[in-house]
C-alpha cells in the first residue's frame, strides 16, 4: 500500500488514507524490528502524509505527518527527522524529532534531547530529557488523563501541590538589609553552579 | 503552575509528587525574548506575551509562576507586558518567583537552565557562555513592571542574584 501511494506522489492527501484496519495499513510500510522484538512500521523520511493515521502496530515516523495519529494500543516513535503536526493518541510516545499538537498517551510520553515539542502532553508518566525544547502544558493527573483519553475513571480525592513546597523561593525571607554573603550563607534553597 | 524556563525531568518529578498541571513556556528557546524586546509598548505587546505562553488545555488558573532569571533578559516594557499576560490567566494571590541579577555587573548571554534538586537546592545547568551587561533591575523597577505582581519577599543570594517572590494583587 505504501508503494501504491508513492507511485503517483509522495504526498498522500486523504482523511481516510490510512484508516483501513482491513488493509493492514502500517504493515505494508517498510518495517523494522523494534526494541521489544516485534515489527514496527516505519514512515520514511521522504514521505509526507496529510490526514488521519490509525492502526494497531507500533509505528516510527521519520517523515512529515499532519492531521491525526491514533495508535491507542501501540507505541509511536517520532524519529530525529520526523515532523508531526497532529493530535497524537498512543499507548506510548517517544519524541526525537519535532511535533506540534497535543500528545495523549495511556502509558508514557518521552521527549528526548534535541526534540522540539509544541503542544500539550497528557499522560500519566512524562519524561523530558535535558536539552529538549518543550512548550506546552503537561497533564499527569490520572483522572484528567483518563478523561482526555475517553476512559471511565475511578475518582480519588484530588490533592494539590502547595506552592510552598515547590518553589525555590518558598522560604524566602524579607532581606533588604542582608548582605549578599550573609544571605547566601543562610539561604537554602539557593542557586549554585553545576 | 507556569514555568517560563526550560522543561526538565527533575522539575516534573518534583511536581509529580502532587497533582498539578504544569505549563512550560521555554521562552528563551522559542524566540520569545527577542520578539518581546523588539516590540513597542502597548496592547500588541501584551498580546504577543499571551501568544508566547502555552495554549491552555484547562480553565484552571495559574497559581505559581517560575520566571527564573528570564526577567533579566527582558526590557522593562517587555517584562511588564509578559507579566500582565500571565496575570490574565492567574488568580489573585498567585505567586511568581524570579532571580534578578543584582550585585554582579555581568550575566550570562542566555537565560539559565535551572533544575531543583531533591534536597531543595537549585542547580544551574547552563553551559558557560559569553557575558553581557546585567540590567540590575532594582526592587522599584520590578515593583512597577511586573504587571500587577507586587513584591512579597526578597533576599540576596551569595551568587550575585536577588531572589524575589511576587504576589498578584
Amino acid at each position: 500500500m505504501f508503494e501504491r501511494g508513492k507511485k503517483n506522489d509522495d504526498t498522500i492527501e486523504s482523511q481516510d488514507a490510512f484508516h483501513s484496519e482491513s488493509e493492514k495499513t502500517f504493515g505494508s510500510f517498510r518495517s523494522k524490528t523494534s526494541d521489544r522484538g516485534g515489527d514496527v512500521a516505519v514512515i520514511g523520511s521522504s514521505i509526507q502524509i496529510n490526514g488521519d493515521l490509525r492502526g494497531d502496530e507500533d509505528l516510527r515516523i521519520e517523515g512529515n505527518v499532519s492531521g491525526t495519529v491514533k495508535l491507542k494500543n501501540s507505541a509511536l516513535t517520532i524519529g530525529r527527522g520526523g515532523k508531526v503536526k497532529a493530535g497524537v493518541y498512543a499507548k506510548s510516545i517517544a519524541v526525537d524529532g519535532e511535533t506540534t499538537g497535543d500528545l495523549h498517551a495511556t502509558e508514557c510520553v518521552s521527549v528526548h534531547a534535541n526534540a522540539r515539542v509544541q503542544g500539550n502532553i497528557i499522560a500519566p508518566r512524562v519524561s523530558i530529557v535535558e536539552g529538549a525544547h518543550f512548550k506546552g502544558s503537561i497533564e499527569m493527573d490520572p483522572d484528567a488523563v483518563e478523561q482526555a483519553l475517553g476512559k471511565s475513571t475511578a475518582r480519588s480525592p484530588k490533592k494539590t501541590v502547595e506552592p510552598k513546597k515547590t518553589g525555590p523561593a518558598a522560604d524566602a525571607k524579607p532581606a533588604p538589609t542582608e548582605t549578599a554573603k550573609d544571605a547566601g550563607a543562610a539561604s537554602s534553597p539557593r542557586a549554585r553552579s553545576a | 503552575m507556569l514555568d517560563l524556563g526550560v522543561a526538565s525531568t527533575a522539575m516534573l518529578a518534583l511536581l509529580g509528587q502532587g497533582r498539578c498541571r504544569v505549563e512550560i513556556a521555554d521562552l528563551a528557546h522559542f524566540g520569545g525574548v527577542d520578539r518581546l524586546n523588539s516590540m513597542e509598548p502597548g496592547p500588541a505587546l501584551v498580546g504577543a506575551g499571551e501568544a508566547l505562553l502555552p495554549n491552555r488545555c484547562s480553565a484552571d488558573v495559574v497559581d505559581l509562576v517560575f520566571c527564573w532569571d528570564l526577567p533579566n533578559y527582558l526590557t522593562l516594557d517587555a517584562l511588564s507586558a509578559l507579566m500582565l499576560a500571565i496575570g490574565q490567566r492567574a488568580g489573585p494571590g498567585a505567586l511568581a518567583h524570579a532571580l534578578i541579577a543584582y550585585s554582579d555587573r555581568d550575566m550570562r548571554e542566555e537565560p539559565g537552565c535551572f533544575v531543583p534538586t531533591p534536597d531543595g537546592e537549585l542547580m544551574d545547568l547552563s553551559a558557560a557562555g559569553n557575558a553581557v551587561a546585567a540590567p540590575r533591575y532594582s526592587p522599584e523597577d520590578l515593583g512597577m513592571n511586573m504587571g500587577g505582581f507586587v513584591i512579597e519577599r526578597a533576599r540576596l543570594l551569595s551568587n550575585g542574584m536577588q531572589e524575589f517572590l511576587f504576589r498578584l494583587e
